[in-house]
């Protein structure tokens, strides 16, 4: 296949918007080939995008479907001769996200959070989900063994428990939500900033972070820990922001990372002491990622309308039910984990959601450099993922930024900086923040980029860049983004103009890493016991088998040497 | 005026969804176009005249002034009326399942009996129905958080369970009793009941039923005062108080 | 019998394919390629393992009466109904395993069909309270390390689920519950004196249809506003519902397990909204959880399937070709009771024994296929009839447990039969054939052989 006359945006290759054909073979870039030709000339194209941070798979993006018939009514479409039927909007069915995906240009998307007990279950879903590459970050920021092991100041077993749990849950990164408080729910409880011991374990949620992110990098995985702050979502929550990351500052990669991933920033940009006088403090957030540069972000944007919020921040999702008096679904996991699923609407005249929704704004155009500040709604928490292409147009015009201001509650001009910021997206830091860092952050070499040996996944616009100002044309940004011309998944053509061409079966990333014998068996000895004592079910039956992850690709990571295998 | 007739060729085998069949729809169609309209007999795609014998006036007219009869057994025949919101819909006989669903405007006139979801998450225009209703009259969908938003619902007979649940706005009247749970979750609007129902306004924060019939109540309603309507007297009371409801419940002093 | 058949070994940590309580430490002695022995299973769950008489061939149904056919035959058969049907429904799929239920859903959009489980009979209204209200849950492995409080409203585990309490709630030791039952207080609100009600540091007896009342009375206790309350609820006298809110406004951590007594007495699915409101409001004064008890081993399971795979988790109507949802209007029980389908399958169930009567003569009146490992009383309405193996003995494939926890069930012994996938892939293929082309019929998402 050959993919002609295209305006390429490759950040990555250092190819900003110049008339380049690309030659695809048996699922790879090539140098050469032949073959069906796609004409996309003098349009835009870009690597396939990548969504680091979406919850798209498993028990609470599940126990969303089930509470919300009400928002499964409002996606319905028919099966065709390739699709089967779609439904939903902010949870939609697995075939839909699949589909939906594809239309936006987007190739590979990873689910942000998965209890290693519950990880058969996230792994049934991804496998359900068509088209896409996948993966899955597996929790362990209120896991007992985690705990123990830090608690006890033995990194090594630490080290040799994060490779079994990535193991058996077939996971790919290290999560970590709100530590602590996880636990601390067990009992209907919190932990209230980073120094707070997590009851009964005499552990803080500081000691959970630095010494998962200290084996992370042990590890040597190729995503750095992926965190989600304590104190998420309440006023003034800032300063735990930077406290927690001033704890990695010191921290070797191990890889060309960062050393710490922050998720959905923006519901961690706070100040303010209650929702009276809740104001931005993003600027601070920016300048500290403008003069630091071991840590990346995604912005977890929320835009105006239906949410479903779902996280394992269950004690976050127990104060939004209360506050909001609306339905609520929490979900605790023995020994590891607790979570919760709340729906919700974000109203412009909210005022506490205008100046969210700012914040969002103000992170991505503060932060100077687009590699580490990269696109989410944090789906479907700020918003689904088909909303992604209003958020581009958004970064990209400041006009249409000023439009929707003065639609909005007045508070977002006043407690917030972004009347007065200028910077308007090109297209090069849209192909960096939607694509190139997402792959980068995640340690996916062969995603996010159209060199050659790169997967062929390309995404081709209706949009003609020399001829098109975002600035101004806002309306054509958005459209095009939302229904690319043509998404192509690993060589395969898969959506052309919204329509599903075929639904090609996606991939599992997960990491493999290997550890010292002797630290694996002091550590199977802990878990000998968790099992016979505290868990509910067998450990020969706790380990996520090979079938339910048909098509992995393993990255193998630990003490030996680094190689991937793809079977 | 144009009017516009129905009359179903055969008793279907299985339900039959006809949503087409509304005079905001018709009105702008010729009969020929009418009769090509889609319908679906379970999962065949057919069109409306293969199931129905179509007759009426062919000049075009505005939805206000297209009336569509229904002649016949319709009782199989779900979301008749789907979104009007103009015109007259008269059944002469029974209808089936979500008839009037979304309605916003018109009047919706059923001889006989409707069948469950009648008038589903409407907004405006009104629906008589002579004999009784079915379950969720005047409803939401699953999981919604609203139900009808207005216009008017009538019910001469009797009505069956979750009568207006999840209601905000308008008004529903049966003449008759009405099942179990009649204003569940009530947000808004008026209900009347004439004969006797069971835990009425559970869950309910706002809007008013009245009971002229006996009603057993929940245990988390505040008795309030006495009040005399429209000559009866009757007992007020206020709730839900599980969901600090400002609901107001009268009920016929003397029918306890 | 060569002595390689007779050869005796054993299965440890092997899941039991009875209840909802899906144990994963039962001990299987196989002898040649038959079970011999269950251990640590409830008598429930033996039996179940143990197996007794099957369906041995296809069959189908020839001047009335029953006739061995090939595997063939039957799906040809069974195609052509679904095929030729104009509302199919295909019902059961609560004691079948994941992959078994995903093949049904993709047929039931093949046919424009109507997909529903055993659910709709169980806790199908805990399903719609859940959409009303959300649900306040753990696994199970929580409530034993932590609970000091157990609740059982309108459900029987000393009777249905017999290792509940040993193995995850009553009796069990846990983390912070070291001591077990005597450290846990177990209350038993019912309409009659169980064996579990029997068992409980306090039983509240409610009159027949009253639990809507009595819930909605304990909330008002929970939130302070006892004054309003009259003297009598459901028959029980005030007081004595004020120390139930007491006693669980005072645990440190409780877990409400219900079952079909608050699903199938009157109020149903607002009788399980009002006990998850009663949950959630009680998490403003200490921790509390609460599960429904499920029944067949993995009807937990097609809820989930069916909700990733469509959006709903039962009840689901494709006739076209979208997926619509509507219980009460597109449930097994409703389309039958209106004598509104022309077909049926029947996948892993009975409904001829769990329905009520006027339903079960409706079901007579329509080709019915049944697809089982045995007979029951749904046979002899049966037009076609396809033995299959057993899931969880004679081929693996996963379950989701009462509290949504995905487990993978074992083979243990060799099936003549194939799985209800293999039949369910047998039939879709003879669908195809039917349609035509290959094309024609939908290409699902081939994910896994």
């Amino acid at each position: 296949m050959i993919i002609r006359g295209g305006i390429v945006y490759d950040p990555a290759n250092g190819i900003f918007g110049e008339e380049i054909d690309l030659c695809i073979d048996r699922g790879r870039i090539v140098e050469d080939a032949k073959g069906e030709e796609i004409d996309a000339h003098d349009l835009l194209v870009m690597a396939g995008g990548v969504d680091a941070h979406s919850h798209i798979a498993g028990a609470k993006v599940n126990a969303g479907r089930i509470m919300r018939p009400d928002d499964a009514r409002l996606g319905m479409e028919q099966a065709t001769a390739v699709c089967r039927p779609s439904t939903g909007y902010t949870v939609p069915n697995c075939y839909a996200i699949g589909y939906r995906y594809a239309h936006l240009g987007y190739t590979t998307a990873f689910e942000a959070a998965t209890p290693i007990l519950e990880s058969r279950h996230t792994h049934e879903e991804l496998e359900e989900i068509p088209i896409i590459d996948k993966g899955a970050l597996t929790l362990f920021g209120s896991n007992w063994e985690v705990m123990q092991c830090v608690r006890e100041n033995d990194l090594k077993k630490l080290a040799a428990y994060v490779a079994w749990g990535l193991r058996a849950s077939k996971g790919y990164g290290v999560k970590i939500v709100n530590p602590g408080g996880g636990e601390a729910w067990g009992f209907g409880a919190n932990v209230k900033g980073i120094y707070d011991p997590v009851p009964n374990f005499d552990v803080t949620p500081a000691e959970i972070m630095k010494s998962l992110a200290q084996v992370n990098e042990s590890l040597r995985l190729p995503h750095s820990i992926h965190v989600h702050f304590n104190n998420l979502g309440k006023p003034g929550n800032y300063t735990t922001a930077i406290e927690s990351l001033d704890l990695f500052k010191d921290i070797k990669p191990s890889r060309m990372r960062q050393v710490v991933h922050v998720a959905h920033m923006q519901f961690s940009a706070y100040g303010g002491t209650s929702w009276k006088d809740f104001k931005s403090e993003a600027p601070a957030i920016a300048d500290y990622f403008n003069k630091n540069h071991f840590c990346t972000m995604d912005i977890g944007q929320i835009l105006f309308g239906s949410a479903t919020t779902m996280t394992a921040d269950a004690p976050l999702e127990y104060g939004n039910a209360h506050l909001l008096h609306t339905k609520w679904s929490n979900h605790d996991i023995e020994l590891e984990e607790s979570s919760g699923v709340v729906p919700l609407v974000y109203l412009r005249k909210n005022p506490v959601n205008a100046i969210q929704w700012a914040i969002g704004m103000e992170l991505a155009l503060l932060t100077k450099d687009p590699w580490n500040v990269i696109l989410t709604t944090d789906h479907p928490n700020g918003s689904p993922f088909v909303n992604y292409p209003e958020v581009v147009s958004l970064l990209m015009s400041k006009v249409k930024r000023q439009e929707e201001l003065s639609n909005i509650h007045e508070l977002a001009s006043k407690r917030t900086t972004l009347t007065g910021i200028e910077r308007e997206m090109d297209w090069c830091d849209i192909a960096i923040m939607t694509r190139a860092a997402p792959a980068k952050i995640l340690g996916l070499e062969d995603k996010g980029h159209l060199g050659v040996g790169a997967d062929a996944d390309v995404a081709v616009y209706d949009l003609r860049p020399e001829e098109v100002d975002p600035s101004t044309q806002h309306d054509l940004v958005k459209k095009a983004l939302a229904v690319a011309k043509y998404t192509i998944k690993g060589g395969v053509l898969a959506s052309r103009d919204g329509e599903i061409m075929a639904a090609p079966v996606g991939r599992t990333f997960w990491v493999d890493a290997s550890v010292a014998k002797e630290d694996e068996e002091r550590m199977m000895e802990d878990l000998k016991e968790k099992f016979d004592r505290y868990y509910s079910i067998k450990l020969s039956n706790y380990m996520v088998q090979d079938a339910y992850v048909p098509n992995p690709v393993v990255i193998k990571a630990g003490a030996l040497p680094v190689e991937e295998v793809a079977p | 005026m144009r009017t516009i007739t129905l009359r179903p060729l055969r008793a279907f085998e299985v339900s039959v969804e006809a949503e087409t069949i509304s005079p905001s729809r018709f009105a702008s169609l010729t009969l020929g176009q009418i009769r090509t309209q889609e319908v679906f007999m379970g999962n065949w795609k057919m069109k409306l005249a293969d199931l129905f014998k179509v007759e009426g006036d062919e000049p075009l007219a505005t939805p206000e002034e297209t009336t569509i009869v229904l002649e016949g057994d319709f009782s199989k025949v779900k979301r008749i009326g789907e979104g009007m919101g103009a015109g007259t819909l008269e059944v002469r006989g029974n209808v089936g399942m979500r008839a009037g669903s979304g309605m916003k405007g018109g009047l919706m006139m059923i001889r006989g009996n409707a069948d469950d979801w009648l008038g589903r998450e409407m907004s405006g225009g009104k629906i008589v129905v002579e004999e009784n209703a079915g379950n969720y009259i005047g409803s939401g969908y699953r999981g919604e958080k609203y139900g009808m938003r207005g216009g008017e619902i009538e019910i001469g007979g009797s009505a069956g369970a979750y009568l207006g649940e999840h209601m905000c706005a308008g008004t529903i009247r049966v003449k008759g009793d009405t099942g179990d749970f009649p204003g569940a979750v009530n947000q808004g609007g008026t209900i009347f009941i004439g004969g006797d129902t069971y835990l009425p306004g559970a869950e309910m924060t706002k809007g008013s039923i009245m009971v002229r019939g006996k009603a057993t109540m929940l245990p988390s309603y505040q008795k309030a005062e006495v009040v005399t309507l429209e000559g009866i007297q009757y007992q007020k009371y206020v709730g839900d108080l599980v969901e600090n409801g400002k609901g107001e419940l009268y009920v016929a002093t003397n029918s306890a | 019998m060569s002595g390689q058949e007779m050869k005796t070994r054993v299965e440890e940590d092997v899941l039991c394919s009875f209840c909802g309580c899906l144990c994963d430490d039962l001990v299987v002695e196989i002898e040649g390629n038959k079970v011999k022995n269950v251990r640590h299973a409830c008598r429930l769950g033996a039996s179940k393992l143990m197996g007794h008489e099957r369906i041995r061939t296809p069959m189908i149904r020839k001047n009335g009466k029953l006739e061995e056919v090939s595997y063939q035959e039957a799906y040809d058969r069974a195609a052509q109904i679904l095929v030729n049907a104009k509302r199919p429904l295909l019902y059961g799929w609560a004691s079948t395993v994941c992959e078994a239920q995903k093949k049904g859903i993709l047929l039931t959009e093949m046919v424009g069909g109507i997909l529903d489980s055993t659910a709709t009979v169980c806790h199908g209204p805990s399903i719609l309270g859940i959409e009303e209200r959300g649900l306040s849950g753990a696994t199970l492995g929580q409530i034993k390390n932590r609970a000091d409080l157990i609740v059982f409203w309108g459900c029987n585990p000393a009777e249905a689920h017999p290792k509940h309490g040993l193995r995850y709630s009553t009796n069990v030791c846990g983390f912070f519950t070291p001591e077990g039952r005597k450290g846990r207080k177990v209350l038993v609100v019912d309409v009659r004196q169980t064996r579990t009600a029997k068992n409980a540091d306090k039983f509240i007896m409610i009159a027949t249809g009253s639990d809507f009342e009595v819930l909605s009375a304990l909330r008002m206790f929970v939130a302070g506003k006892g004054e309003f309350v009259p003297e009598k609820v459901g028959g029980v006298p005030k007081e004595e519902l004020f120390e139930a809110a007491d006693m669980m406004k005072a645990a440190k951590f409780g877990a409400f397990f219900f079952g079909l007594g608050i699903t199938h007495s009157r109020g149903r699915s607002k009788n399980v909204g009002n006990a998850l409101a009663l949950i959630a409001e009680l998490n403003a004064h200490t921790k509390f959880v609460v599960m429904p008890m499920r029944g067949h081993y993995n009807v937990a399971g097609i809820g989930q399937v069916a909700a990733w795979e469509t959006g709903f988790p039962m009840s689901i109507d494709f006739s076209r070709g979208t997926a619509y949802f509507n219980p009460g209007e597109t449930a097994a029980c409703d389309v039958l009771s209106r004598e509104d389908t022309d077909a049926v399958m029947v996948v892993a169930s009975d409904p001829a024994s769990n329905f009520p009567r006027g339903i079960v003569e409706n079901l007579a009146k329509v080709p019915v296929i049944q697809i089982d490992p045995y007979e029951n009383p749904t046979t002899l309405l049966a037009e076609v009839v396809i033995p299959s193996a057993i899931a969880g003995v004679e081929c693996e494939g996963t379950a989701y447990r009462m509290d949504g926890l995905a487990l993978r069930m074992k083979k243990l012994v060799n099936s003549p039969h194939p799985s209800d996938e293999g039949v369910l892939n047998g039939i879709i293929e003879s669908v195809k054939k039917l349609r035509g082309t290959e094309a024609e019929a939908k290409a699902p998402n081939e994910a896994s052989a």
